[in-house]
This record gives structure tokens, sequence and C-alpha cells, in this order.
């Protein structure tokens, strides 16, 4: 299955290591990454696309529990 | 001699801090540890980090100097652990920082709240592979709550206050401060004080879930309950304590579950799991409804998930979210504060007690007593040689609120099974992440957070050598931390593996070589005992116990024996195994690997 990762993270050192690093981790491999910083910089938007054959739920309740992530919003493409 | 918890020459100091001196980055640091409430801290200096430890020297905190850091994550681990407060650990960049590693991954692994500061190399040399230069917040990342590399000395008052609220806020971990050394010498004059940061509220259970879990529990006809280790961290365990109590809902805890639910409660079953007992396998393997309390079905507490409980519907209450679904699908899921969800349920459930099904579980409940009545282990071992679960059981009885720091390996099971706990807090086991050389630096750092307390370290030969260097802290420190040191001369639960499902190949387990263990402890001025005789144990427990300070208990236990009941990998928690059902496995036996026979005190659960 594939999913498309809408993420919004603070623009923190390792904020972005962290969701791709988790994601990986989790069993889920990334297809495609595009994001940008917020023009007054203290915020990340990233789409991700992952494919991977566990729950969406379990992987966004876990990048949930990143204390960069604000929001996360995990569906399928 | 020095009192307890304090190093010999406590108290003697010749380098007094001068009021004079300005305030750096690093006493910033050390004023917001005393502002935030930190009494103890557990480290090892060295270059990065030492505008810390200048800081830190006449400060009104108490550091515990270790002899490795690996000690130092442990010892700030089981402090944490006993206490429930934040345990703080400190090192410096490179060895030092890796060295805290593997107790990071504990602190993360079993929800333990920890603050690690590590000393760095300064900014402008970061990314120059300088001296001792790690990438220290790179490599923890995947085994931290969260981690802040502190660029900045008017970042510290944020990052001091965030790493400390996360610690303790919702689901507890390790969180780590990287501390450049030119932050640490910094002037901070100008920031404000530390003030401590309130822990987040855990949201309240939806009315909802509520209701979905209420609904199914009043139709079970058969319900376990099966409480884990976050019933403890929610500080929900009188409320469990309730619930069970107001349901009669036979219950089985995992290993880091032991002591919600006292030992000798009628309603305890056990530990489920790959050494659970047979009660508590069996009776959730039987059961209509589970209701999971602060657990998270553990490969090891549920066997081939597949087969996990087959017949039940899932009750799933935690407040961590991300647990629900997460391995088993729950049929009702209570996301939010346990204690609340517990209080909001236990009236509507305990009024199904004689409702319909009442007869159903009255029966249910007696038929998963008798089972365990009729599998309770035995403490009647024949022969000389001494029985270790008999012994543990009979130092629980002698030490009955005594807090036990494990290592791991069997002997960590046979604690689990055999130790009657009354409390989660007290029983300190590296349950994630199985890390040997746990025990010893988690008992000292138990004893810190309380000089009063009895503090007992059950040890294997194996584990006990990969924190050995840690007896000097506790000489030093005076701490009488009682040890156990159950030798078979084997890592024996690997050899116990390779004797059941590696055809007898033992390969790697073989210590008996090991050194004179008695000699070790007494090299560190530490009083030491031996017993190899069953008939000894009683005297030997009783001199240990009385020892003023710490002491060394070295028992010699058979090399074949094994811990029962045993589920083998990848089965199912039906598939139990006792030292009878051996025989009948399809072993291969090369001659040259064949094992000495397993003395007939090995006795079946």
């Amino acid at each position: 299955m594939r999913y498309q990762l809408d993420l919004t993270l603070r623009h923190a050192e390792g904020a972005l290591a962290r969701v791709l690093g988790a994601t990986e981790r989790r069993g889920f491999r990334p297809l495609s990454v595009d994001g940008e910083a917020q023009p007054d910089g203290d915020r990340w938007h990233l789409r991700i696309t992952v494919e991977g054959e566990r729950g969406e739920q379990v992987l966004e309740g876990q990048l949930a529990k990143l204390y960069d992530c604000l929001a996360v919003q995990v569906s399928p493409c | 001699m020095s009192p307890p918890g304090r190093p010999p020459h406590a108290g003697v100091d010749v380098h007094a801090p001068s009021a004079a001196r300005a305030r750096n980055g690093a006493r910033w640091l050390v004023d917001a540890l005393v502002a935030e409430g930190v009494d103890t801290l557990f480290g090892y200096p060295g270059g990065a980090i030492m505008p810390f430890y200048d800081a830190l020297h006449g400060a009104p905190l108490r550091h515990v100097l270790v002899r490795h850091e690996q000690g130092a994550a442990f010892a700030a681990n089981g402090y944490a652990r006993a206490s429930g407060r934040v345990g703080v650990c400190v090192a410096t960049s490179g060895p030092g920082a890796s060295n805290l590693v593997t107790g990071i991954a504990d602190a993360m692994l079993d929800s333990v709240p920890l603050v690690v500061i590590t000393g760095q190399v300064a900014t402008t040399l970061m990314g120059t592979d300088a001296f001792q230069e790690l990438d220290v917040f790179g490599m923890t990342m995947p085994m931290v709550k969260h981690s802040f590399l502190a660029r900045r000395a008017e970042d510290l008052p944020r990052i001091v206050g965030e790493a400390f609220r996360i610690a303790r806020t919702g689901r507890p971990g390790p969180v780590l401060i990287d501390l450049p050394k030119d932050v640490q010498v910094a002037p901070a004059e100008h920031l404000p004080a530390h003030a401590r940061s309130p822990v987040d509220a855990v949201p309240r259970p939806p009315d909802a879930s509520l209701h979905e879990a209420l609904a199914l529990i009043s139709q079970a006809r058969r319900p376990v309950a099966y409480g884990g280790g976050g019933i403890v961290l929610a500080d929900a365990v009188a409320d469990f304590r309730t619930f069970v109590d107001a349901t009669q809902m036979p219950t089985v805890l995992t290993l880091k579950g032991l002591g919600a639910l006292p030992s000798e409660h009628p309603l305890n079953l056990g530990m489920l799991g790959m050494h659970g007992s047979r009660a508590a396998n069996t009776a959730v393997q039987e059961c209509d409804v589970l209701v999971v309390v602060g657990a998270r079905f553990d490969d090891r507490a549920t066997g081939k998930l597949a087969e996990f409980a087959p017949q039940a519907r899932v009750v799933h209450m935690d407040f961590d979210a991300s647990e629900i679904g997460k391995l088993r699908r729950a049929d009702a899921g209570v996301r939010g504060d346990l204690r609340r969800t517990l209080a909001a349920l236990t009236l509507p459930c305990a009024a199904h007690l004689h409702a319909r099904h009442g007869a159903a579980r009255r029966q249910w409940r007696a038929a998963c007593q008798q089972r365990a009545h009729a599998h309770a282990a035995r403490y009647d071992a024949p022969g000389d040689a001494v029985h270790a679960p008999t012994l543990l059981r009979r130092l629980s009885a002698l030490a009955p609120a005594a807090i036990v720091a494990c290592d791991v390996g069997q002997h960590q099971m046979w604690v689990a099974q055999h130790w009657r706990f009354d409390d989660p807090r007290k029983h300190l086991t590296s349950g994630a992440l199985g890390a040997m050389g746990f025990g010893l630096p988690a008992a000292i750092g138990a004893q810190m957070q309380d000089p009063r307390a009895q503090v007992i370290c059950v040890s294997g030969d194996g584990s006990f050598l990969m924190n050995v260097q840690e007896l000097a802290t506790l000489r030093r420190y005076d701490l009488p931390v009682k040890i156990v040191l159950l030798d078979n001369q084997a890592l024996g639960m690997v050899r116990q593996w390779q004797e059941l499902f590696f055809e007898r190949r033992y390969s790697e387990i073989d210590l008996s070589d090991n050194p004179d263990f008695v000699a070790i402890a007494r090299a560190f001025g530490i009083e030491a005992l031996h017993v190899e005789r069953a008939a000894d144990v009683d005297h030997a427990l009783d001199a240990l116990l009385a020892a003023r300070g710490p002491a060394l208990l070295h028992v010699a236990i058979d090399t074949a024996a094994n811990v029962w009941p045993l589920v083998p990998p990848n089965h199912s928690n039906a598939q139990m195994l006792d030292a009878d059902d051996v025989a009948s496995l399809p072993l291969a036996m090369p001659e040259s690997a064949t094992p000495p026979p397993e003395k007939p005190h090995a006795l079946p659960a």
C-alpha cells in the first residue's frame, strides 16, 4: 500500500531526520519527499509518499508522538 | 565512616566556590537542576563537560561518581524507576556519551523518565572530527523521547524546561541535552532563572469509548484482566486493584506489571507469556473478553500473536493512544487517563457481577483459581544443591518490603516467577531491552533515592561481570545493597535455548572459568559469603541481610537448571513446556556436547 504523509514540523534541528527515521523503522519505505520551510522559518511543511504493508494508523500514531511533529495526516494514495 | 550515600570525603570542600564567579551556561544549568528539584545525579567527568563539573563544585546537588558511564545511565534509571521522579545522568562527549547509550535505550523501551546531559566539543569544532567529537544527538535519535542540541546559552531556559517536562509527561522517557563546551562557558547572567514546567494533563477518556468498553465487559462470561507497566506509570495501581476487586476478574500481569496486584491476591494468576504461569497463559487463551490495562502485547507476553487469546474480544485501555491497535485490534479502545478510565468503569462493571452471566463468571473464576492452585510452583526440591527458585522465595519472605533490582537472564525470570511483589516500583528489571549489567547500578540508584530502603540486587554470573566495576561505587558511598549472585557458570538462558532449540550445540556459553566472586567483592571492600548446599541457604540469607553495609552472597547453582515453564519461540502460549516435556522434543545430542543431566530438583511448575 502507498500512503501520503502530510506533516507540519517544528523547524528544529533533527526534525526531518526524526520523521524519516521513524517512518523507515516502523516499516515504511519513502518513495518521495517534498517540503519547504515556511517564510517565518519556524515550521516545515513536508509531504512524503511511502509504501508499506503495515497499517497507516500505526505510523500516524508513532509520528504524532514526535515532539517536533505538530500535525500529521496519513492517507492512502 | 561516612553515613550511607555520602562519599568518604563529602563535606570536606577544599575548593569552595567563589560567590564572585560569574554565572555562565554551566552554572545556570546547575542552578536550574536545583530549581527543578533534582537532588542526585549520576555521572563521570571528562574534557567537554568540565565546565559543568566546575559549576557542580560546591552546589547543593549530590553527584554520584560511577566507574563507567553505563553505570551512570542505569543508576539514574534505577533511581527513576524506584522513585517515580526524573533520573539525571551526565557524561562527557565521545566515549562518555556513547557509553550511556544502552542505558538511554533501556529507559526508552521501558518508559523511564531520564534527563541525560552530555558534553560536546565547542560549536566551532563540531563537524571537524575534533577530539572526542561524536554525534550523540544523531546517534541516540531512535532511542530518546526527544533530544536537544543547545547551540546558544540563550536556548538553555527553554531546552531545560522542555526536557524535564517531556521526560515526565504522558508516557515517560529519556530526553538528551547535548551541551557544547562553549555554551557551558558562555555568559548567562542575563538568563532568567529556571521555572519548572507543569506536566501536560492526560486527556480524559472519551465517554463513547467508555460505553463501548462497558458493553463488551458486560457481555463477558470468561473475562480476564491483563495488566502491564502502564498501570504504575499512570499512578493507577490503587484504581486497578479496586477494579479487580470490584469486578472479581481473574488477572494476569506482564513482567513490568508485577506488583500491580499483590502476588498473594486470590485473583492474581501470575505472569503471562514465555515464562508465565500455566494458570495465567491458559486463562488468557480461554477467555472471551480480555481487558488490557496499560499493556502493549509485547511478543514475550503474547507468544505467537496470531494465536494469542484466540476467543477474546479485546478492551484496550492505555494513555498512549499509539499502543491501541498497534499489534492486536481492539474491539473497544479507551485512550486517556487510566485512573479516570478505571474509576469510570469499576462500578458499572461490578454491577454485572450478579447479572445474567454471574453464574458463568463464578464458574470461570473458580476454574482459574483451581488451575492456579494445581500448577502452583513447588519449593520442596530434593537433593543437596541450591534450588534458585526456593532461595528466591525464601528471600522474598525474609525481605518483603525490599526493592529488587535484577539483571537479565534465567535469574531474572526466577525473580519474576517466585518473588512476591506488592508494588511495581519495587521490581526493577530491564524488561523490553533485556540489558545485562542493569542490576547492580540500578540497585545503586534505587538505594540513592531512599537511603532507608532495603535494596537487593539479584544477578547472574554473566550479567554481574558486565558492570562489576560499580562495586567500587557501592563501597565509596557505603550503600547497604545486598547482592545475591546466582552462579551457574554459564550464560544460562542462552544455554537453555541451545539445549532446547539448537539440538544441544552449546556455543560460547561456558563460564566455568569464572573468577572467584567472593574474592572480587572482598577486593572492593565488600563483605562476601558463599553457599552451595540447600541446607545452608537459610543461614546464608540471614547473614546476608544482617550485614551492616553492602554485602554479596555468591550462590553456586546447577549449570543445567532451566526456567520452567517455557513457551517455545513463535509458539502459542497454549504450548507451554515443562521439564517433563523435554524428553518429547526432537533433540539430536552430539556426543561431544552431552550436557550434564538436569538434577532432580528442577521441578515442573
